[in-house]
């Protein structure tokens, strides 16, 4: 892997995102760092209320009109305080939740028109999801969780030395047997981020890799997570942290 | 925040705490409501018509009473009756005794075909009566016979049937030729005579002896059929006097009876002299259609009498002892003996070229013992009954000729013997036969002396249980004298369903069959009297008559010991439990005389199965059994079995639902110091000492603790129950045992684990069946938290399963515990379902412990590929992993609380909690979802 991935501050500097959100809106722009890769995954005028239901609570519209086209071996940060919407983003950009309008395209294909062993097959070839606070599973060693996205395909033992490796690449081979209570904030994150990549995955999405953890801890995410986007890997980030914004190849600030 | 806020706050502590109200409430309110309702239902119908029967003496039958007190053994007389009657404590005393079995021959019966001539002259008792139809109105001359003979062929048949198998007495056939009559005018000396005979050719239909033959009369041709039979009636004696007072209104029809002349005016010779004066003194037709008066009562039936006292007096029967025997009769019977004529036209040779029909007559409700002179009188397809020709013959023509034959032989009753005691009380008995007699033969020589075709009937064997009682002195023949009728029906409407006390002969208690020879269910027929009973079925008496008839029919000395069974109601007032110590006074009183008292008050109808022997022969002589019958005993101490055995239901149905809500509580605290877990980390790391974090917990605690103690001081207060105050000082200190150790669970743990996981000592994690092993596993107190709970509420429905069928039979076999069961049903079904409520509020107060957790990580799943499918079988395979853990947990539960309730239905019981667990599977993993 490459590290060798920093910032380009010019760059940076053409991304400037603006938006206004009034108390029951919320708009986005999107610069987007012109590369030669294919779009793994596409948002397309994605818009996400909550509430209004039955309860008759007033609707909240978190994302009005959202758009983004992630790149092969970009890493796109969306920026934002907390309750902007960042999260569900991510989430709608992994089929993990729908969108209340607009599109989601993986590969160029849109999520319409799948069903939801479809999206479950393609999820798990195409993306790979980093929830915040890594979401490890209790009672079983960090090998264990980073082989389970490999359980539905029958392939655990086969990629049982692939999983110690990325353990390994996470800086946590001597940790490998360990349970997540037994593991610190930012050594969680990190096999939840091996866990991620063990499919081969094209597309990385991370919720606040680098919350509540300390600078080092966090500059040990920010730079595997660069690193990933050497071989390929497109990377969709979720943050406020200054220092991964001003790493990330495109950015998108929501006000 | 003080503790009643922070109390509140805390969900789980204020809805156990209502939970546990509620449940307190509820089960101390049904409990209540129940045993109230218990209570009402034995009190009203654990007193029947008598208190105590009294017996010279029976055999000790465990606590079941047969039914059969009125046996003719005798054993209690006039005196001791009389005794009985001025104790302090007796408010009716009402002998009854089997007086005799009266055998009375009816006529023979007779087919009759219309054959009127339109010719009146030699009609005996028209010429010149101004009441005889005037002869101009007289219809035409018809007949349902040709001018010509034609030739019949005749088949009879009479078949007797106990409701569960027929027995044909005979079957016969006569052929012969019949013809519509013909007026013969004759030159006789002195003038022509006119008579009716048969058409030229006619040969008539004569059946073999002792049977006669065809003849034409006035207005019919009547063919004499063979098979008069003999009916045997039982006759009772009460005092009519004391059986009113015992069976109020229902008893009226006895107040003839209280009107007939005493013992020394009851000469038959005289009372049929005084009704041969009535005619020669003058009688009007309305008076002798209303029945003569005699003593301040119309005697209806006084043809019988005077019919009978007419042919006593000429076949020398008729002494000076005859005496006449008031008696009120039974209307209507239940002897099935139905006799059938097949009637065919045939040629020549034999053939037969036309069905004419079959005629059929039953004895049924129209028959009157000691009454009914001809109850088989048949008539010929298409015939009419032309006999109101004659005029209004009024009763002249009703009642037997002949004088029934009084008979000193007694049906005993049959003797039983203990079986088997089912789970619920009832009892099984065996009935031990007495001797066969063989009835229906024909007697060896006819009138005339010819020898008798013996093939013409089926000698049948019955089982006749009789015993001669050598009474006294050779009767001279005594006459019935009919003073009334009773219906069975409503004597027995009187006595009651619930707490049928035997009252006699009158009244006696018929057997349902319930399981054939073989074992198979017979449907439960009732068994019917018939000419081949076991001596089992019995009816109603033929006749009631006063104990002044007894010692005419069996000619008694002075007070002798005739009286069977005396019924005894006692003076004080009220349900059976306020007059238990006078009534048990008054039994002891009696026991003082030497006589047997058994006390009735308290009791109730139980049927009791009998298997019965030997009930049938065939022609080798080999017996074979009729099955199992029931009948209705009477259960001594029933109110007593009842009240005890459903108080012990309903309080073990409060145990059980203390043990759910104390389930119900652990389950609570364990939910509550998970959550208050890292808040009580904050106060200590605020700098709180354990001490006060204890303190802190107890507070809160110790509001629902106080809003529990009020809530069992006011219940308590209110139901002024003893199992009030239990059950609230439980619910107390269960929920203070939950709090102490609720307080020491959230004590701080230094240590913390640091090893590395074995994975090569695990299952390793390659599926979603071992997935969910690894979650189970790792989660090993929740699992079994959850699995405990799963198993309650299987034991729960198990129980609920157990109380539903138990119900019907919860304290005994007796039909009071059916009708106080019936009545506290409800009550004790809410119970039971508050029980299962309680379990399946506990597995999903337990379930939610680790429901976030569930679908975090299920949520994790997903967000790696995995798809709906695999994400379902996790959540199966979680649950059916927990309901297998439950399943003998359950399964055990359901078992041991059906053998507390009802051990036989504890296997339904299990079968119900392995139901139940494996249903929580599929419905837990839906809501998991």
């Amino acid at each position: 892997m490459n590290n060798d991935l920093n910032l380009d501050r010019e760059a940076h500097d053409r991304m400037t995102a603006s938006s206004r959100r009034g108390a029951h809106q919320t708009r986005a722009n999107t610069i987007v760092k012109a590369t030669d890769h294919a779009t793994p995954l596409e948002l397309s005028n994605i818009t996400i209320h909550y509430g209004g239901g039955k309860g008759g609570a007033e609707a909240v519209n978190v994302v009005d009109d959202f758009n983004m086209t992630l790149h092969a071996g970009e890493m796109h940060c969306v920026a934002g305080r907390s309750g902007s919407g960042k999260t569900s983003i991510l989430t709608v950009g992994a089929g993990l939740t729908l969108p209340t309008s607009g599109r989601v395209f993986w590969e160029g294909d849109s999520l319409e028109t799948m069903g939801d062993d479809e999206i479950a097959d393609r999820r798990r070839a195409l993306i790979g999801y980093v929830d915040q606070g890594g979401a490890l599973i209790d009672g079983m060693s960090a090998l264990e969780n980073v082989l389970l996205p490999a359980v539905p395909d029958g392939e655990v033992d086969k990629r049982r030395d692939m999983a110690k490796d990325l353990l390994d690449l996470v800086g946590l081979g001597r940790r490998m047997r360990h349970r997540p209570a037994q593991l610190s904030g930012g050594e969680r994150q990190r096999v939840a981020i091996a866990r991620a990549l063990i499919l081969g995955t094209r597309v990385l999405i991370v919720d606040e890799p680098t919350a509540s953890l300390d600078r080092a801890s966090a500059n040990r995410i920010i730079s595997i997570l660069k690193d990933t986007t050497s071989d390929g890997i497109a990377v969709l980030v979720a943050s406020h942290d200054h220092e991964l914004v001003r790493q990330s190849d495109t950015l998108t600030e929501l006000i | 925040m003080n503790a009643v806020q922070r109390f509140i706050r805390s969900r789980v502590l204020l809805l156990t705490a209502s939970i546990l109200i509620v449940s307190m409430c509820l089960s101390v309110l049904v409990q209540g409501q129940s045993q109230a309702a218990l209570n009402r239902t034995v009190d009203q119908n654990s007193r029947g018509l008598y208190d105590v029967l009294v017996q010279a003496g029976a055999e000790d039958n465990g606590g079941l009473m047969q039914p059969e007190i009125a046996t003719g053994q005798g054993g209690i007389s006039f005196e001791q009756l009389d005794s009985l009657r001025k104790l302090s404590g007796t408010s009716v005393a009402a002998p009854i005794s089997l007086v005799s079995r009266v055998t009375q021959n009816l006529e023979s019966p007779r087919l009759d075909a219309t054959d009127y001539l339109g010719f009146n002259a030699g009609l005996a008792g028209t010429a010149g009566d101004p009441s005889a139809t005037d002869p101009s109105k007289w219809p035409a001359a018809e007949s349902v016979l040709s001018d010509t003979p034609r030739k019949y062929r005749l088949t009879a048949s009479a078949v007797s049937s106990d409701g569960h198998s027929d027995q044909t007495l005979f079957k016969t056939m006569a052929e012969g030729s019949l013809g519509k009559a013909q007026l013969i005018e004759e030159q006789v000396a002195g003038g022509k005579n006119v008579r009716i005979a048969g058409p030229a050719g006619e040969t008539g239909i004569k059946f073999p002896a002792p049977a006669g033959g065809s003849e034409h009369s006035l207005f019919n041709l009547s063919v004499s059929l063979p098979f008069a039979p003999q009916v045997t009636e039982s006759v009772v004696a009460v005092d009519p006097v004391s059986e009113r007072a015992l069976l109020g209104p229902a008893g009226d029809f006895l107040a003839p009876l209280e009107k007939a002349p005493p013992a020394d005016a009851r000469n038959a010779g005289a009372i049929g002299r005084h009704f041969e004066s009535l005619f020669t003194t003058g009688i009007g037709m309305d008076e002798l259609k209303e029945g003569p008066d005699f003593l301040g009562v119309k005697l209806k039936y006084w043809a019988p009498l005077m019919s009978q006292y007419q042919q006593a007096k000429r076949s020398g029967l008729l002494t000076e002892d005859s005496q006449a025997i008031p008696m009120i009769v039974r209307s209507g019977t239940s002897l099935d003996l139905k006799y059938s004529v097949k009637i065919e036209e045939i040629d020549a040779s034999g053939n037969v070229t036309k069905d004419v029909g079959t005629v059929t007559r039953s004895l049924d409700k129209d028959y009157l013992p000691f009454v009914s002179k001809s109850p088989f009188a048949l008539a010929w397809p298409g015939s009419k009954d032309l006999s109101q020709l004659l005029g209004d013959a009024g009763s002249f023509s009703q009642g037997l000729y002949n004088p029934a034959t009084w008979s000193t032989d007694f049906a005993s009753a049959p003797k039983y013997q203990d079986g088997e005691t089912a789970g619920n009380g009832a009892v099984d008995k065996s009935a031990t036969p007495g001797d066969w007699v063989t009835v229906n033969r024909l007697p060896e020589k006819a009138a005339n002396g010819a020898p008798v075709d013996q093939t013409q009937r089926k000698p049948v064997d019955e089982r006749s249980y009789r015993e001669d009682l050598e009474t006294g002195k050779k009767l001279a023949t005594p006459l019935a004298m009919v003073y009334g009728t009773f219906d069975a029906e409503t004597v027995k409407e009187a006595a009651g369903d619930v707490n049928r006390l035997p009252l006699g002969g009158y009244d006696p208690a018929p057997f349902t069959l319930t399981k054939d020879a073989s074992g198979k269910d017979a449907g439960n027929t009732e068994l019917k009297p018939s000419l081949s009973a076991t001596g089992l079925a019995s009816q109603s008496a033929g006749a009631i008559t006063d104990f002044y008839g007894l010692a005419a029919a069996r000619g008694y000395e002075d007070n002798a010991s005739v009286i069977d069974a005396v019924r005894v109601r006692a003076k004080v007032p009220g349900s059976w439990k306020e007059a238990q110590p006078e009534v048990e006074k008054l039994a002891s009183e009696i026991r003082d005389m030497g006589l047997q008292a058994t006390i009735v008050a308290g009791s109730a109808r139980e049927d009791a199965s009998i298997f019965v022997p030997g009930y049938s022969k065939d022609d080798a002589g080999k017996e074979s059994p009729l099955g199992t019958v029931q009948q209705s005993w009477v259960r001594q101490d029933a109110a007593e079995a009842v009240s005890g055995s459903l108080t012990g239901t309903n309080l073990t149905l409060l145990f059980l639902t203390l043990c759910g809500a104390a389930l119900l509580t652990g389950a609570s605290t364990v939910s509550y110091v998970r959550k208050r877990r890292s808040e009580a980390g904050t106060l200590r790391a605020m700098g709180w000492t354990q001490r006060r974090i204890r303190s802190w917990v107890l507070a809160e605690f110790g509001v629902g603790a106080a809003l529990l103690a009020v809530a069992g001081i006011i219940l308590s207060l209110v139901s002024w129950n003893p199992a009030t105050a239990v059950v609230s000082a439980s619910v107390l200190a269960l929920y203070a045992g939950a709090a102490v150790f609720a307080a020491q669970q959230l004590r701080h743990r230094e240590v913390v684990d640091q090893e590395p996981q074995h994975d090569e000592r695990l299952i390793a994690v390659d599926s979603p069946l071992t997935f969910a092993n690894r979650q189970l596993s790792s989660n090993k107190f929740n699992t079994i938290s959850l699995a405990v709970a799963v198993a309650v509420f299987g034991a729960a429905v198990g129980g609920m399963a157990a109380l539903l069928i138990d119900i019907p039979r919860a304290a005994g076999a007796s039909a009071l515990s059916g009708l106080a069961a019936t009545s506290i049903a409800l009550p004790s079904i809410i119970l039971g379902l508050s029980g299962v409520a309680v379990g399946l509020l506990l597995t999903m107060v337990t379930g939610r412990f680790e429901l976030q957790a569930k679908r975090q990580y299920l949520g994790t799943l997903q967000a790696m590929g995995w798809n709906p499918d695999m994400l379902g079988q996790v959540r199966f395979f979680e649950n059916a992993m927990v309901g297998m853990v439950a399943l003998p947990l359950g399964v055990l539960g359901a078992l041991g609380i059906g053998l507390l309730l009802a051990p036989y239905a504890a296997l339904w019981a299990a079968v119900a909690g392995l139901v139940a667990v494996l249903c929580w599977i599929p419905i837990a993993t839906k809501v998991v979802r």
